[in-house]
């Protein structure tokens, strides 16, 4: 915004034509320096842009797009995706990385665009709810594995009813166009896309921001995926699919008025097929109607039966401005595709293993006047849930964005800072840093507010962090009620314990002094603990069935096997 | 607990038997036995210590326990591990008396510290756990610790023309001035049944808190003919050594006059000696020396004898504690009270070896011979 205010204050006497014109010779400058420049200096200049630093992170960054690749052809064409993925070391840091699916396959004339073309665009300016590109896409991977090895990406695709293809895939970095060679038919049965590709200055480790720990949330935010992995050494680990239904495909929806940029509508002008700019709007823009076209009408200085897609820099501004003036119902929200409550249950009961777990999936609501969003929180805690570091246990975040995980930047990130905002020690989590918890939070939106290009945490839009605090202090207050029953049924087995060890003590000294029958003060020493605790049991015991009827009322907190409380959440749902 | 009806007599006449002290203990360990019978809560009972149950007896002259009491029960988280520490303690004490052995307070640590079956924890954790529970039950039993055949580290070394016998060593008789320029290492259990006081031609008992100073004296010859005895404490008086104090002064009839470095730490060694500590207030009347006078040095010793040069600043310690000090009641009398405002308006401290900065032979020659002819003590 600040950069298109100081345009109009400096070259305030252009008209708008001249304007128009700069923007299009700019453009056309940028076309063709681009395609002067071979697309892989472009790539190497812009590696920091497109988040390809740290040689763990690329490796993590290799695999995520080549994962979410199958994983959307799989959704999108209605197959449960199996996904299997294997990395091997070739020598120092040097690495081959496989990635294959039972997805729907992909046509000799289509391989080139989806593996060799770069920036090839389909999902720019598209406003859906998607994984999104985290940077490169499967194309950069193809290009930084030529890049860096000098070789070609293998690839055998496989469609239905028709014989898999082997061919090996490279991109003309001058004309950023695909090169195929080798190509055959295979005689076998396969249906899928398996892609194998090499690259060097990368690594692998079994960290935070490894790729294991990658497909581990992939994983449990995809219950309906299955994916398999094999690590450098050979161990293999499969995170088998909780759901067997897929989930439903997010719809394109219209942009909200108060979502837009300048840019953006200028941009859209040009696409649209509405003969007025009146037209336009009123097609265009979710939440645009008669009341808002009057409005509007009055607040620009241009008429609004010119053609959109001659809408200069200027009225495009104007339009802007009676966007953010009018008030417009907030955005819809039906087009957000959240995981699901018991779908989240499912995969973390199987994945994570806690002792307890609540989930909570919020209401969709709406950041910075246009953009829906909706938020989806689990914590889980006990068992396996937090991170093993050496002998302790620390809390674990895992956030998402759309199902991605987001491994990295975590103290930037919009979701990290609302989980320090809340009090923990309110929900009986005394020391939350070294707690045996993991927080889930699953962020949806069509307009994910990245604080970057690279695309790892959320900007501290104060929707969002008011909206994520609020989950957490809902789910939270759920956990603590359970967290605090389980220190009070361990702090009276503790007690007793106490007691216990040091009856043989005491016992054996008292019968040295008084040649009493030691064994007989034992067992009288231990019944007198036990009706002490006994009394103090009862004391507790109000409050422990109110705990119970609690959790066993809510249906979105478990109690992993303890099945009176389990059978209970059953009953509630049958009704 | 019956046992502790006793009075509180004489202690330095009072004769009891390490079998007695067996007895009570063991009578102690038979009430817990009968409560845990009925499945009642075993109960310790001790005297309670520290500021809050000690009285500062005017008549007597020195620090009493009070006549609060404190039950040490099982049933109780805070109680459960001391309780069984106490039962561990009385055993062995009990057994130590049964079978004529005495230990040091670190050696009965040692011997029953151990891991507790089926756990990571230790009986008794360092030795700062098992002695307060060795004091809960000189208390209990109403006795010293040196009754219950204990006894701490010794410090403290006695010299001069006095002749003891020790009774657990041959009955050996030996004189403390014929044993080297050391003197007699005073054993921190010198009961009358073990060492016992036979004569002496001194005139008096100078207690110094240095051991430097004890030895310059000895080198300077002092003692023979001032006729005096010295013991040396080497800082705050041990058990021992107060109850060596004690006895001279009953036994032989000695006047004690005691000699510090001029600060409050110096001072409170002082009034340990005369008055008892609180930490001990039960053993006062067989520790303390309410007659004991103090010699020096004072803060009026550094006009005195030009002393100016060669005093040190108080530290925020010193301040504090002449504060505190300031406070008690045992030292609610003008000359104290007067010591302690000069200390703490010119914020100075005059330690005992600054008179080394007349002459090395100072303190000998004229230092104490002049005030001990002029009777210059502070009460």
């Amino acid at each position: 915004m600040a950069e298109e205010k100081t345009k109009k204050e400096t070259k305030p006497k252009k008209s708008d034509d001249e304007k128009a014109d700069l923007i299009v010779k700019a453009a056309e400058n940028l076309e063709k320096e681009f395609k002067e420049h071979s697309v892989a200096e472009f790539f190497k200049k812009n590696k920091q842009m497109l988040g390809l630093y740290g040689k763990v992170r690329t490796l993590t960054m290799i695999i995520h797009e080549y994962v979410s690749n199958s994983l959307d052809a799989c959704e999108e064409t209605g197959i449960l995706p199996d996904i299997d993925v294997k990395i091997d070391e070739l020598g120092d840091e040097y690495y081959e990385v496989t990635v294959k699916d039972n997805g729907p396959g992909i046509s000799k004339d289509n391989v080139g665009k989806a593996f060799g073309k770069l920036l090839a665009g389909t999902k720019f300016h598209r406003l859906k709810q998607s994984r999104g590109q985290q940077g490169i896409g499967c194309s950069g991977c193809t290009m930084l594995s030529q890049m860096t090895t000098g070789k070609p990406s293998k690839i055998i695709t496989g469609q239905h009813g028709k014989k898999p293809i082997s061919l090996e895939l490279t991109i003309d970095p001058s004309k950023n166009e695909p090169k195929i060679a080798e190509i055959k038919e295979l005689e076998k049965e396969f249906r899928g896309t398996a892609v194998a590709a090499k690259f060097k200055g990368v690594l692998y480790r079994d960290s935070d921001q490894g790729a294991l720990e990658y497909l581990r949330r992939t994983a449990i935010a995809n219950p309906h995926a299955k994916i398999s992995f094999r690590d450098p050494l050979g161990q293999k680990i499969i995170f088998n699919r909780t759901q067997t239904v897929l989930p439903e495909l997010a719809e394109e929806i219209k942009p909200h008025p108060k979502g837009v940029t300048v840019d953006d509508v200028i941009y859209m002008g040009k696409k649209t097929g509405g003969r007025t700019t009146l037209s336009f709007l009123n097609n265009e823009f979710d939440r645009m109607g008669a009341k808002g076209l009057d409005e509007m009408k009055k607040i620009v200085d241009f008429d609004l039966g010119k053609d959109p897609k001659q809408l200069t820099w200027d009225d495009a501004e104007q339009i802007i401005k009676a966007f953010k003036k009018i008030d417009f119902i907030a955005p819809t929200t039906d087009s957000l595709r959240p995981i699901g409550e018991r779908q989240i249950q499912g995969s973390l009961q199987s994945i994570v293993k806690p002792e307890f777990l609540t989930v909570m999936t919020r209401k969709p609501t709406v950041y910075a006047g246009g953009y829906p969003f909706q938020v989806e929180i689990a914590i889980a805690y006990g068992g396996g849930a937090g991170r093993k570091v050496g002998e302790e246990t620390k809390m674990e975040i895992m956030r998402f964005a759309n199902r991605v995980p987001l491994l990295f930047d975590q103290g930037n990130c919009a979701l990290t800072k609302a989980i320090q905002s809340v009090d923990w020690k309110r929900y009986d989590i005394k020391d939350p840093e070294n707690s045996p918890v993991t927080v889930f939070i699953n962020f949806i939106s069509v307009h994910i507010p990245y604080t970057g290009a690279g695309k790892q945490a959320i900007a501290d839009e104060e929707e969002v962090l008011e909206e994520v605090r609020l989950a957490l202090m809902q789910t939270g207050r759920k956990a603590g009620i359970y967290i605090a029953h389980r220190r009070r049924e361990s702090e009276n087995q503790q007690k007793r314990l106490m007691f216990y060890k040091y009856i043989p003590e005491i016992c054996k000294a008292l019968a040295t002094i008084t040649k009493e029958n030691e064994d007989k003060m034992k067992k009288n020493m231990e019944q007198m603990v036990l009706a002490k605790l006994k009394i103090e049991d009862a004391k507790d015991a109000e409050l422990k069935k109110q705990t119970e009827k609690t959790i066993a009322n809510d249906e979105n907190s478990f109690v992993m096997e303890e099945k009176p409380v389990k059978e209970k959440t059953k009953k509630e749902e049958k009704k | 607990m019956a046992e502790k009806k006793h009075k509180k007599e004489s202690k330095t006449t009072e004769k009891v038997s390490p079998k007695q002290i067996a007895e009570r203990i063991g009578k102690t360990a038979e009430s817990m036995v009968k409560q845990i019978d009925k499945q009642q809560d075993p109960e310790f009972t001790t005297m309670q210590r520290g500021k809050s149950n000690v009285v500062w007896d005017e008549n007597k002259g020195y620090l009493a326990l009070g006549e609060k009491e404190i039950k040490r029960t099982f049933l109780n988280i805070a109680h459960a591990r001391k309780f069984m520490q106490t039962t561990l303690i009385m055993q062995k004490t009990q057994e130590y008396l049964s079978h004529n052995k005495t230990a040091s307070i670190r050696e009965i640590y040692y011997e029953l510290k151990h891991t507790i079956k089926d756990t990571k924890e230790n009986t008794f954790e360092g030795q700062d756990e098992s002695d307060p529970i060795i004091v809960d039950l000189e208390h209990s039993v109403d006795t010293i610790r040196e009754k219950l055949n204990l006894h701490a580290n010794p410090k403290g070394t006695l010299y001069g023309n006095v002749t003891l016998l020790d009774r657990m060593h041959h009955n050996d008789k030996f004189n403390a001035s014929k044993l080297g320029r050391g003197g007699w290492s005073i054993m921190s259990r010198v009961e009358p049944e073990e060492i016992e006081l036979i004569d002496t031609d001194a005139e008096y008992l100078l207690v110094c808190e240095t051991e430097a100073i004890f030895e310059r004296l000895i080198e300077e010859g002092f003692p023979k003919p001032n006729k005096c005895l010295l013991i040396g404490t080497g800082g705050q008086a041990a058990r021992g050594t107060r109850r060596l104090i004690h006895r001279i002064h009953h036994e032989l009839d000695l006047p004690v006059y005691v000699f510090t470095d001029g600060d409050p730490y110096g001072w409170y060694i002082y009034s340990v000696i005369k008055q008892g500590s609180m930490a001990l207030a039960a053993h006062s009347e067989f520790m303390s020396v309410p007659d004991a006078k103090y010699i020096g040095m004072t803060i009026d010793d550094v006009k005195n004898y030009g002393l100016e040069n060669v005093t040190e600043n108080m530290k925020e310690g010193d301040i504090k504690r002449a504060k505190e000090m300031m406070a008690y009641p045992w030292f609610q009398n003008k000359e104290w009270q007067d010591q302690l405002k000069k200390a703490l308006t010119q914020k100075i401290r005059i330690e005992q070896q600054a008179l080394a900065n007349k002459k090395l032979d100072f303190v000998a020659t004229h230092y104490l011979p002049e005030k001990i002819r002029n009777k210059e003590f502070l009460p």
